[in-house]
């Protein structure tokens, strides 16, 4: 071949003939990207191929020129015909032919393979600003835990960003398979997330036929196991079109208790990948060995937000062992410290220091940072929900989910546990590291304070004292004569004590009576405290 | 007797406050018709009652009142004095009211002062800066025999402390006498489309029951009312689907002047 119809070829397609070509790229993995990135090579004649001497360059797309050797091919390497080779670092599943850290770069960049005789492949992607570092126009930089691959895998449509697509990551398979069932990975959820011991549960698996061949229903099926399990589970699977996702729901009951995972498997005869068969889902069920017991979500001065826990295991607990969070995700290390006894409460802090200047009496060993911190939100969404506190143990098996909602709680106010309901406290600024105050008795079983409001509005707290629990209640307000004028809060989760800020404005002056309505499946009741409501 | 038994229909509606007594609307014969209402009394008489009210079994809310009222040809005039609820929330007030009525028609004008509660009260700091003021004005007329119509605006008139509950103009009409049937209609409020009552009553010397249906919500009213010569008893419950029940008890005095032989 001359060298004018090599460049007409190189002109034409991006895959120089007569070699392997990329058929996959593998550069931005959730989190720390070390030891996952790949670069699959596939040999499509019928003869096997050497690589001795072969170069496989990194590009920095920053500037011009930066290409950087990753790898060479030594004497013994070799692909067999229609086979992959795969470069990639040792946590790749299955293990690469060759293991090394490729430390790609997230794009936009390229890479490179360059042959013995001067061939060359480019593969770019990302907002590329130098034409050397793709083939046309580049690839799409894709979202972390999906490659780039070359789909279908002989396609050479003259560009990067035709041949390559976003992909779930298939290391030494074929990126376009005839049969091809796939789990999802990270997107198995389990419903709820620590159900009772004893109790049942739903585990939900993404499933996509990542094939070119459509299935029937029961052509595949799921199968789920785990030491929480009396038995592995296994179903079968929803019929499916090529390139369809679907969730699949699978019962789950006689849940044994503690903390393990839910290891789900798809299977269907003729799968071309295995990699991509599995999703393991960490698990707990019954309650963790850590529970939230107060939450400072919006500080009134600048002691910074803080979360209490209690060790109700029967022994002492590292506390460096868990991970903090919000709705994102339990991402705060805690900062290492002596055990926590069983029993102890712990207060896990923002910003300890200033925590203890404002609340001087603190025991400094069972005051922790967490760090990042995700900030609290203190105002609720569209769902009537402002945040979650996110308890995991440092592995990701869940400890405990608290949602709450900032509405009507005063800057400042904290929410404690009252056995399975949380309310805000009525000691200005919380009881961290010590347990909640008695509430003081309500007289009548309802009470509203202040009783007396300025014309603006103000912030009325209202409790209550029910003979049962749990129940839910309704707040409501009627004028004097009988006619309702609106509904304060409600309906709430309630235990046998309850306490509710609403903030109450826009009242036309005058008497009012506030109403509280709390049902549950021991009984009903109604009472009924007056408000004033002063202004001309 | 029978005179007497019309007199116990002490006039009031239901969004009374200060001055109501344990009676059904429609009657015009009462002095705290004059002091609530603005409505005075077709007959001319010299009375003194007392009523207690027990909002909604509120151990906290509950008004206690007495009132005068008497009559000068067809002048009437009426003077009340009540209070309500405990200190951090109640209020005391002061009603006077003046009106003039023959068989056929009357007409009248009221007033009333309250003052808050967390301070002892005098006739000096009712009417002073701080308090609440409010007028109003009444009248109605028989077009036919036995059928009344009244129109009752109570709150005309604010000035400072606004009132506890805003009273809108309030229609009626009433057949008969002890045993009677009544409607009425209360224009609507801020938040709400205004209220109808539909009431009936019997009479049983000397005894009279009767019974109010209202909307918005849907509530009821029962009482029973009694005379004893010159003393008049009353009992009043008013029913509602969530708040429970308000008790009225009213005793009244009612004398009537000797006719010319």
């Amino acid at each position: 071949m001359s060298a004018l119809s090599l460049v007409f070829a190189a002109a034409l397609f991006c895959a120089p003939a007569g070699h392997p070509i990329v058929t996959e790229v593998y550069y931005d993995a959730p989190g720390d990207d070390t030891g996952q990135e790949f670069v699959e090579l596939w040999n499509d004649s019928d003869s096997t191929r050497v690589l001795t001497g072969v170069r496989l360059e990194a590009g920095d797309g920053a500037g011009p020129g930066r290409w950087t050797l990753r790898w060479t091919g030594g004497a013994g390497d070799s692909v067999k015909p229609h086979a992959r080779f795969v470069i990639g670092g040792a946590s790749v599943i299955p293990r690469p032919d060759v293991v090394l850290s490729l430390e790609l770069q997230n794009g936009p960049d390229g890479l490179r393979f360059v042959w013995p005789d001067g061939a060359a492949e480019v593969v770019g992607w990302g907002a590329l600003e130098f034409p050397e570092y793709s083939c046309g126009t580049p690839a799409p930089d894709v979202p972390g835990g999906q490659s780039l691959a070359r789909i279908p895998d002989r396609a050479n449509t003259g560009s990067n960003a035709g041949d390559f697509h976003p992909s779930q990551p298939s290391p030494g398979a074929a990126n376009q398979r005839t049969v091809d069932a796939a789990l999802l990975r990270h997107h198995t959820t389990l419903v709820p997330e620590q159900p009772t011991p004893g109790g049942t549960a739903t585990l939900q698996i993404a499933l996509a036929n990542a094939g070119i061949t459509a299935w029937g229903a029961a052509d595949a099926s799921l199968e789920v196991a785990s030491d929480l399990l009396a038995a592995p589970v296994s179903v079968n699977a929803p019929a499916m079109a090529p390139g369809e996702t679907t969730m699949v729901s699978i019962a789950l009951d006689a849940l044994r208790e503690g903390r393990g995972a839910f290891a789900a498997r798809v299977h269907i005869a003729g799968d071309e990948s295995s990699a991509n068969d599995s999703d393991t889902l960490l698990a707990r069920v019954g309650a963790g060995p850590l529970e939230i017991t107060e939450i400072q979500f919006h500080p009134a001065a600048s002691e910074g937000e803080w979360v209490e826990v209690r060790n109700i295991s029967h022994g002492p607990l590292l506390l460096e062992a868990f991970r903090l969070g919000d709705h994102a995700g339990a991402g705060g290390s805690i900062e290492a410290g002596p055990p926590l006894p069983a029993e102890s409460l712990a207060v896990l802090a923002q910003d300890p220091a200033a925590l203890r200047i404002a609340y001087p009496m603190l025991d400094g060993t069972r005051l922790r940072r967490v760090s990042p911190w995700a900030a609290l939100n203190n105002s609720d969404d569209a769902t009537g929900l402002a945040d979650q506190v996110v308890l995991a143990e440092a592995g990701g098996v869940p400890v405990e989910r608290v949602s709450y909602s900032a509405s009507g709680i005063k800057a400042g106010v904290t929410l404690e546990r009252e056995g399975d309901t949380w309310r805000p406290s009525p000691t200005p600024g919380g009881t961290p590291l010590a347990p909640p105050r008695p509430v003081a008795p309500v007289a009548g079983g309802f009470r509203a304070d202040p009783r007396r409001l300025h014309p603006g509005g103000d912030t009325v707290n209202f409790a209550w004292e029910l003979p049962w629990s749990p129940a839910k209640v309704t707040l409501e307000l009627y004028d004097m004569e009988g006619h309702r004028s609106r509904r304060l809060a409600g309906p709430l989760d309630s235990g046998a004590h309850g306490e509710r800020p609403v903030t109450l404005d826009a009242l036309s002056p005058g008497l009012y009576l506030a109403v509280l309505r709390a049902e549950s499946a021991d009984g009903s009741l109604t009472r009924v405290t007056p408000l004033r409501v002063d202004g001309r | 007797m029978r005179a007497a038994l019309l007199a116990l229909l002490l006039a009031r509606s239901a969004a009374a406050q200060d001055f109501a007594g344990a009676s059904p609307a429609g009657s015009t014969r009462a002095p705290d018709g004059l002091l609530d209402r603005a409505l005075p009394s077709a007959s001319p008489s010299f009375s003194a009652s007392v009523s207690q009210t027990s909002w909604w079994g509120l151990a906290g809310l509950e008004t206690r009142a007495a009132a005068v009222s008497a009559s000068v040809h067809t002048w009437r005039a009426a003077l009340g004095l009540s209070q309500t609820g405990e200190p951090e929330i109640g209020w005391t007030a002061v009603g006077i009211g003046f009106g003039a009525a023959s068989r056929n028609a009357g007409a009248g004008l009221r007033a009333c002062a309250r003052r808050d509660r967390d301070a002892p009260w005098s006739v000096a700091r009712a009417f002073g800066s701080g308090a609440g003021v409010e007028a109003g004005a009444g009248a109605w007329i028989v077009p036919a025999d036995g059928v009344r119509v009244w129109a009752s605006a109570p709150q005309v008139w604010t000035g400072g402390a606004a009132p506890p509950l805003a009273r809108p103009l309030e229609l009626g009409v009433r057949a008969g006498e002890g045993s009677a049937a009544w409607v009425r209609l209360v224009a609507p409020r801020a938040g709400d489309d205004g209220e109808r009552a539909l009431g009936l009553s019997l009479e049983v010397s000397p005894v009279v029951a009767w019974a109010e249906v209202r909307d918005a919500p849907l509530r009821g009213s029962v009482g029973l009312t009694a005379a004893v010569s010159a003393l008049r008893v009353g009992a009043r419950v008013d029913a509602h689907p969530v708040l429970g029940e308000t008790l009225r008890l009213s005793l009244a005095w009612v004398g009537e002047p000797r006719r010319s032989p």
